[in-house]
Formats: structure tokens, C-alpha cells, sequence
């Protein structure tokens, strides 16, 4: 079978800031209730305009499944990997807690677990996927923002979605080569 | 022997701690200290990094890893500047040969404990950095090349006291040798991060060497100095003459190391380079501008180089206080670098943050912990220089 190589695509504007994704993510996914635990998020823009016309953007994430990968680079211990499809994974139990790859991810997308013991961060849900199911995210967003596939499979509305579209990456300067495509 | 008090100020410290009474005194305030910081280590096993530690997901390292990187730093320093007399033939450097090396075993031993503690699992890395190593990461280099400066300053360690020059000489070398590289390679671990524009870059590696030998140059004042001092008798004249030199070599690195911090500023500040200038400008005006102003540059640099460069205020005395000021100095520029290289948020939320940084403000486990770190490390010294015979090669 030929390999995969899972992505993600958003279409920010659909956004309306309701965290159905990330409440679905902690569910989904055993995120301990504490302050700066969370695999995703949803960043606000600024304010525009002046009163009455006001205008406002949002922008979901987690992590951006980079190609080329500053966590996995740094790991001392390869306890971060990045699995065959392209998925950045965390092997709890060789995790020895220096948090390294928190400083070396730009995109701020790990947090500590203290019940596992070990860096948490999003893994598409790598539980669901390989079911045939969608990452909790994805099947939870009322105004289906994001849309998960493999890239590699040119029929998937990934794929057609970034030949029929524009499309941005998140701090293309750092040579991260991310796997979360943003439409323009 | 007849006191001789080279000054008022010290004449007096001598009369108040004399002899052997006053390290005893010295080493059971340093016990408390210990203790305490015991007290903070089971505290922070019994509830846990998240309460007991001010680190956050965007702040993960703090006064802990900043503590374990000053302790470092100075064995490399004693390493170093022990080199100039071992290694590098300059003969007035080979007295202070057993106490710099104790030191430097000291000081990074305590730097391996210091940072077992930021560490959730340290018990857990010993087993995985030998099963899974991954030889791109800098913390795994880390960790194997000081593994082997450590045993190779221990050999050395053991050829200094059995008189075995041959070996110490052979041993002083590669201990040279893997000081420079893991020391580098420390500065690495920084300067590798792309995402941290403050800290990425070649910059690191180098001034790490370099405040490393003005770490050392400072401790080995310090110890030389207050060794005597304890012991209530005079300076010997070739530790003095030691002193004098240590002194010279002093305010050449310290001029040195002005020259680094001015030009790691220039760069942050010039066309508000992204991330690079938050983090200067954190130094510069914001929440780490009195570390900075008062700490490093006052304290650190300025004043113990007016006393260095000045003929008359270059005395024993000078030196050590020189040393007491830059070794203090050097502590904050320690925590500056490693806290400014974080404090710029990978990710800002407009609507949110009104402020562009983040915050980190050491909890009292992780300062007790610290405390306790250097009152151990001078403690074992302190006891080391009671129970073992550390005079050096011209003094013996």
C-alpha cells in the first residue's frame, strides 16, 4: 500500500471562535484540566475597524506535523519520532522531561502532561485515524474549518482542495516545511 | 606564624573568624542553607513540578537550568584557566593545579544534581540516552561529553594528589581538550534553536568559552584569597604572585567579555531585528533591566575592571573582591540569557495579549533550590580543603 502523508487544511475565515475543537481535543484525548494544557488552540486576531464596523479573524492550530522537524531533531533520547505517514508522535515512557522540544517548536505546540509523565501534543488523534475516523477536531467543528487527508492520494479533498486553492503555512522562514496549510 | 593584615578591612574579618573556628562556623551556615534547600527538593517531589516550579509551557526553563549552566560554566573556567599552568607551560598557574580541578568536579557535579531537578525524569535519561540516543540532539552531546570531562577531571584529580605528572599531563590535555568542546557545545544547545532568534547562532558557543575563563579566573581568586584568610595566615608570596598575574589575565577577559555583551546588544537593537529585539529590549529597559544594569554590567563588569585595570587597587585583595563582584555578575547573565532567549511568545494572540511578553518569576522551591545548590558546593569544598592536602606543586 502506498505511503500516506496526513495533513491538514483550514479555511480560517469559517472560524467562529466557539473552541468546539479544543474542548473535543482535551475530551478526546485526556488533556489534564490545568492552565497551559492544550494541544489546540484558536488564536484571535486583532480588533479591526472602529465601531460599528468591526471585523475580526481567527486562527485554529496545533501542531503543524512538520516535515522537517525542529522536536525531533533535538530530542536527546528520540522519544519525539516522526511515524511513516508523517506524524510527529511522543513515546512516553523515553521522554525524560528536559523540554527541549518545547523551546525548539516556533509554533508553541507542546505542554508538559504531568499525568502521562511525558510532552503531550497533537497527534491528528492517531487513535481515531487509523479507525477510518476524523480527529475529534475535525468532526467536531460546526462550520468544518478543517479538513484531514493524505496528501499523497491526490483524490482526497485535501489534496483537491490545495490544487483548487491558495494556501499559506505558518512561519514558512523557519524551514519548518509544516503539514497545516492555511487557505488564502 | 605572625598576621600580617594587609588592610583594615581585612584585619578585622580575620579577628572575627579566626582559624579553624570560622570555617566551622562558615560550614554550619552553609549546612543550613542545605538543608534547606533538602526541604525544597522533597517538596517539590512530593507535589510535583507544575506547583512547585513558576515554569510554564511557553517559559519551561528556568532559574534551575540557568543555575546548572552557571555551574558549568565555572568548571569549565577552573578547567581552563587551570590548562594555562598544566597545558600550557605558564608556571606561575601550576600552583593552584589540585584546587582547581576539586573545584571544577565541585561545580559540576552540583550543576548534574541542579538540573536532575528541572528534569522530570533523570533516572529515566541515563537509561534512554544510552538505549535510543538521537547524535543530532545537543542536550544528548550534552550530557555523553561532560559525562567524559567529569572522569577525565577525576584521573586528573587522582595523578594531582598521588604526584603522577606524567599522567596529569596527558590527562590535563584531553581534559582541555573536552572542556573547550563540551563547554562549546553547551553554548550550542542554545544557539541551535532556530526558533529563538535571541539565542540562535554561533554567538553562544563562543562567549560561553570565554565568560567560562572569567568564571574560572574569578572562583580561583576567591579560593586562593579567602583560603589564606580562613586559615588566618599571610598571602604565601607565590600565591600573591599568582594573584598578580590571575589579576592581569582578569581584566584582559573582562575587557573581552564588555566587548561580547556590547556587540550581542548592537545586533538585537539595529533594524528591530523580530524576536531578537524583544528579547534585547527585555534586558535593556523591561523585566530583566535591573539583572542586567545593576547585576551584569555594574557588578559584573564594570566595577571588578576598574579595580583589575587600576595598578593600585590590583592587590590581592582587589583581585578577590574582583572576582566575589564578576562571579555574582556572571550568576544574573546566566539567568538573563536563558529567561530573555524565552520570554518572546512563539505565538501572540492580539486580542489578548496586551503585553508582547511573557512572564517567568522564579518560585521560592526553585530559588531554595538554588540556594542550597551553591551552599553545598561550598561546603564540600570547604571540607575538602580541611581533610585533604591541596597546597600546590611550589608550595608542598
Amino acid at each position: 500500500m502506498k505511503v500516506k502523508r496526513f495533513a491538514m487544511v483550514l479555511d480560517s475565515n469559517k472560524c467562529i471562535d466557539c473552541k468546539a475543537c479544543t474542548v473535543a481535543c482535551k475530551v478526546e484525548n485526556n488533556v489534564p484540566v490545568e492552565e497551559g494544557n492544550y494541544r489546540n488552540w484558536v488564536s484571535e486576531g486583532a480588533l479591526r475597524g472602529k465601531f460599528p464596523d468591526l471585523g475580526q479573524s481567527f486562527q485554529p492550530g496545533q501542531c503543524m506535523q512538520c516535515a522537517n522537524t525542529p522536536c525531533d531533531h533535538v530530542c536527546p533520547t528520540g522519544a519525539t519520532w516522526v511515524n511513516k505517514d508523517g506524524i510527529v508522535l511522543v513515546d512516553d515512557h523515553k521522554c525524560i522531561g528536559c523540554k527541549y522540544c518545547m523551546t525548539a517548536c516556533p509554533y508553541n505546540a507542546r505542554y508538559y502532561n504531568e499525568t502521562t509523565g511525558a510532552v503531550d501534543k497533537c497527534t491528528f488523534c492517531v487513535q481515531r485515524i487509523y479507525k477510518g475516523r476524523q480527529p475529534a477536531c475535525v468532526e467536531t467543528c460546526p462550520t468544518k474549518v478543517r479538513v484531514f487527508g493524505d496528501l499523497n492520494d491526490p483524490e482526497s479533498e485535501v489534496s483537491k482542495l490545495l490544487v483548487k486553492h491558495a494556501y499559506r503555512v505558518e512561519k514558512p522562514e523557519m524551514g519548518t516545511d509544516p503539514f497545516l496549510f492555511y487557505l488564502i | 606564624m605572625k598576621v600580617m593584615p594587609e588592610n583594615a578591612a581585612i584585619g578585622q574579618l580575620r579577628q572575627a573568624l579566626p582559624d579553624k573556628r570560622s570555617s566551622t562556623a562558615l560550614m554550619a551556615l552553609l549546612g543550613v542553607g542545605v538543608v534547606a534547600g533538602t526541604a525544597a527538593i522533597i517538596y517539590v517531589l512530593s507535589v510535583g513540578h507544575l506547583h512547585a516550579y513558576n515554569l510554564t509551557r511557553e517559559v519551561p526553563w528556568g532559574i534551575l537550568i540557568s543555575t546548572y549552566v552557571f555551574f558549568v560554566v565555572s568548571s569549565t573556567g577552573l578547567c581552563l584557566v587551570y590548562s594555562l599552568g598544566h597545558v600550557f607551560g605558564i608556571k606561575k598557574f601550576e600552583i593552584i593545579g589540585k584546587r582547581a580541578i576539586l573545584l571544577a568536579i565541585l561545580t559540576l557535579l552540583v550543576g548534574f544534581g541542579t538540573i536532575a531537578m528541572e528534569l522530570n525524569h533523570p533516572f529515566r535519561m541515563i537509561i534512554w540516552v544510552m538505549l535510543n540516543p538521537n547524535l543530532a540532539s545537543p542536550i544528548w552531546w550534552m550530557g555523553t561529553l561532560y559525562g567524559i570531562y567529569l572522569v577525565l577531571l577525576c584521573v586528573e584529580f587522582y595523578a594531582l594528589m598521588k604526584h603522577k605528572h606524567k599522567l596529569a599531563a596527558t590527562i590535563g590535555l584531553l581534559g582541555f581538550i573536552a572542556a573547550v568542546t563540551a563547554h562549546s557545545n553547551l553554548g550550542a544547545v542554545f544557539g541551535l534553536l532556530e526558533a529563538r532568534p535571541f539565542w540562535h547562532g554561533s554567538f553562544l558557543p563562543i562567549y560561553f568559552i570565554l565568560s567560562a575563563m572569567v568564571s574560572g579566573g574569578a572562583l580561583l581568586a576567591m579560593i586562593i584569597y579567602l583560603n589564606n584568610t580562613f586559615r588566618g595566615r599571610k598571602i604565601p608570596a607565590d600565591e600573591r604572585n599568582f594573584m598578580q598575574s590571575l589579576g592581569k589575565l582578569q581584566a584582559l577577559l573582562l575587557g573581552i567579555l564588555i566587548f561580547f555583551v556590547v556587540w550581542k546588544i548592537i545586533p538585537g537593537l539595529y533594524g528591530s531585528p523580530p524576536g531578537k529585539f524583544e528579547a534585547t529590549m527585555a534586558m535593556l529597559t523591561g523585566p530583566l533591566s535591573v539583572n542586567f544594569w545593576l547585576f551584569e554590567v555594574l557588578i559584573g563588569l564594570a566595577i571588578p575592571f576598574a579595580i583589575l585595570i587600576n595598578k593600585r587597587t590590583r592587590t590581592a585583595f582587589g583581585v578577590m573582591l574582583a572576582g566575589v563582584l564578576s562571579t555574582v555578575g556572571i550568576f544574573f547573565m546566566r539567568y538573563d540569557l536563558v529567561v530573555a532567549g524565552q520570554l518572546v511568545p512563539m505565538r501572540v494572540d492580539k486580542a489578548e495579549n496586551a503585553s508582547p511578553l511573557l512572564q517567568y518569576v522564579p518560585s521560592p522551591a526553585e530559588i531554595t533550590i538554588v540556594i542550597g545548590a551553591i551552599c553545598l558546593c561550598v561546603l564540600l569544598y570547604v571540607f575538602a580543603e580541611r581533610k585533604l592536602d591541596l597546597k600546590g606543586m611550589q608550595e608542598a
